[in-house]
């Protein structure tokens, strides 16, 4: 059984449809990969799956056998739910989002003193020496945000994501504002932990290099539409369809339209 | 012109939407303890120079115009009454609403607006933890129990500035003066002004968290100005207001 299910998922702002009927499945601890150009409803796609955004009705969204869709956030028990939820999952945000007032070894500890129940301050400390470390950041910890590079902070974000072990790790464009070198630091950084710590990853991005790179399954997303069903990457890369070709081999003219 | 009316009555319900949410948080459960305290050092211990400095002079311009304006007309002897009944019951605790409520409400304001926009807001809530609870309930105990305390230290600094402007700038008499005070102003009046506060404290907040909480990464960081411009303006215009309807409710 598939840990997530999208099912005719649609989203819609005002009159502006944003998703249109996507229909996808992502197994436990696997990697997706979701690619298209800006503005097509990526990060929408993502935000619906944790609940950050609720779907239009009519679709589903089973993550581990719960309806994120069906969540109504006023109600307690569901907002337990969700929240139950929540915590399988990391994510990666764009441009890190660190909490600014606190210390990077801060941040990290944080979904732990939260979350992790009983843990010892000492466990706690080692862990985030260890996360820090896998990132490459271990004489990070006493430094503050706004004191580190762009793409120390989204290291330093990725730290955090992966802090509590999560089963899946949302990533919303984690190369785009870093230089190539960085970003395939980050992509490898991804495959270490997928195969180290059996993490899924769920990645949205523009970058078709790091789409090939990362492997796993692939969808491209279109205006809101996934233009060849989602699959394995390599039968994606494979296809004929025009919308792949043109936006693999670089093409200004297409089904893919600049808005 | 009908757009915007429609904008404000959309502005008005989503507020109305935010204050059952943060109130529902805030007092049924208990707030962050470290979060709390951070922010009620800021906005209390953090605006008392402020208050200090303003009220001081305002109360000693409050003398000083009192006394030579009631000199003309050979009524000095209500001086007391003038500096108690304007300054106790008015402008102090309305000056420090107003001022303190600009100033920490600038803070909430920003500081929200800017976690919003940098997507700290929705690192929370990934998280699975609610930042009503996090991040605006310690904000509004914070302002809701510093303000009254600051209003009566304004009010107790405020009464020392006009017995030094009266007493010993503009000689009169020290026993004159607080006689007619005491006619005039009572412990009532602390508990007023006290009162005020808490009322300030609580909207001032609310409304600052409201603008801050709303902005959207999209917004940017003209967002985060809007945001403050749009807090500061509305809560000093509120805290005017109700300071009338509680008056008028308290003293007739």
């Amino acid at each position: 059984m598939p840990a997530i299910e999208f099912r005719n998922v649609s989203k819609s702002f005002g009159d502006r449809q944003i998703l249109k009927s996507i229909s996808l499945t992502i197994d436990e601890g696997s990697i997706a990969v979701i690619l298209g150009p800006s503005g097509t409803g990526k990060s929408v796609l993502i935000r619906c799956l944790i609940g950050l955004l609720k779907p239009d009705p009519g679709g589903q969204i089973l993550v581990f056998g719960t309806d994120v869709a069906a969540i109504d956030e006023r109600r307690r028990a569901d907002r337990l739910k969700l929240y139950a939820v929540r915590k399988r999952f990391g994510m990666l945000f764009q441009d890190g989002a660190l909490f600014d007032d606190m210390t990077v070894g801060e941040n990290v500890a944080f979904p732990m003193r939260h979350h992790g129940g009983r843990m010892r301050e000492s466990e706690i400390k080692a862990r985030v020496a260890d996360k820090l470390a896998r990132v490459g950041l271990k004489d990070a910890v006493e430094k503050m945000p706004s004191e580190l590079s762009g793409g120390m902070r989204k290291r330093a974000a990725f730290a955090r994501a992966i802090a509590m072990e999560p089963d899946f790790v949302l990533c919303d464009e984690p190369s785009s504002g870093l230089d190539p070198v960085m970003a395939a630091t980050l992509d490898e950084l991804i495959l270490e932990m997928h195969r180290e710590l059996n993490i899924g990853f769920i990645v949205i991005t523009h970058d078709t290099a790091e789409a090939r790179l990362l492997g796993g399954r692939m969808g491209l997303l279109n205006k809101g539409e996934l233009v060849v069903p989602f699959d394995a990457t390599d039968k994606v890369l494979r296809s004929n369809h025009p919308a792949i070709r043109q936006f693999f081999d670089r093409q200004k003219d297409g089904p893919i339209q600049v808005v | 012109m009908f757009k915007r009316g429609w904008e404000a009555l959309e502005t008005l319900a989503d507020f109305l939407q935010f204050v059952r949410r943060a109130a529902r948080v805030q007092f049924l459960r208990v707030p962050p303890r470290a979060q709390f305290l951070e922010q009620a050092v800021q906005s209390g211990v953090g605006s008392m120079g402020l208050v200090t400095v303003l009220i001081l002079f305002g109360a000693m311009g409050l003398t000083v115009q009192g006394f030579t304006s009631f000199q003309r007309v050979g009524g000095q002897s209500v001086l007391g009454a003038f500096v108690g009944i304007g300054g106790v019951r008015e402008l102090y605790p309305v000056l420090t609403g107003v001022i303190v409520g600009a100033r920490v409400g600038a803070n909430f304001a920003a500081s929200l607006a800017n976690r919003q926009i940098s997507e700290q807001v929705e690192a929370l809530e990934v998280m699975g933890i609610d930042p009503f609870h996090y991040l605006v309930a310690p904000r509004l105990w914070a302002l809701t129990l510093t303000l009254p305390l600051l209003c009566a230290y304004a009010i107790f600094v405020g009464l020392a500035a006009s017995y030094f402007a009266a007493v010993h700038q503009l000689g009169m008499n020290s026993g004159n003066f607080l006689n007619q005070l005491s006619q005039f102003v009572g412990f009532s009046d602390l508990a007023a002004g006290v009162l005020k506060g808490v009322v300030f404290g609580w909207l001032v907040a609310v409304i600052a968290c409201f603008f801050g909480y709303r902005s959207r990464k999209r917004d940017g960081a003209e967002g985060v100005g809007i945001a403050t411009n749009k807090a500061i303006v509305i809560s000093s215009v509120t805290c005017i207001v109700v300071n009338m309807f509680i008056s008028a409710i308290m003293y007739t």
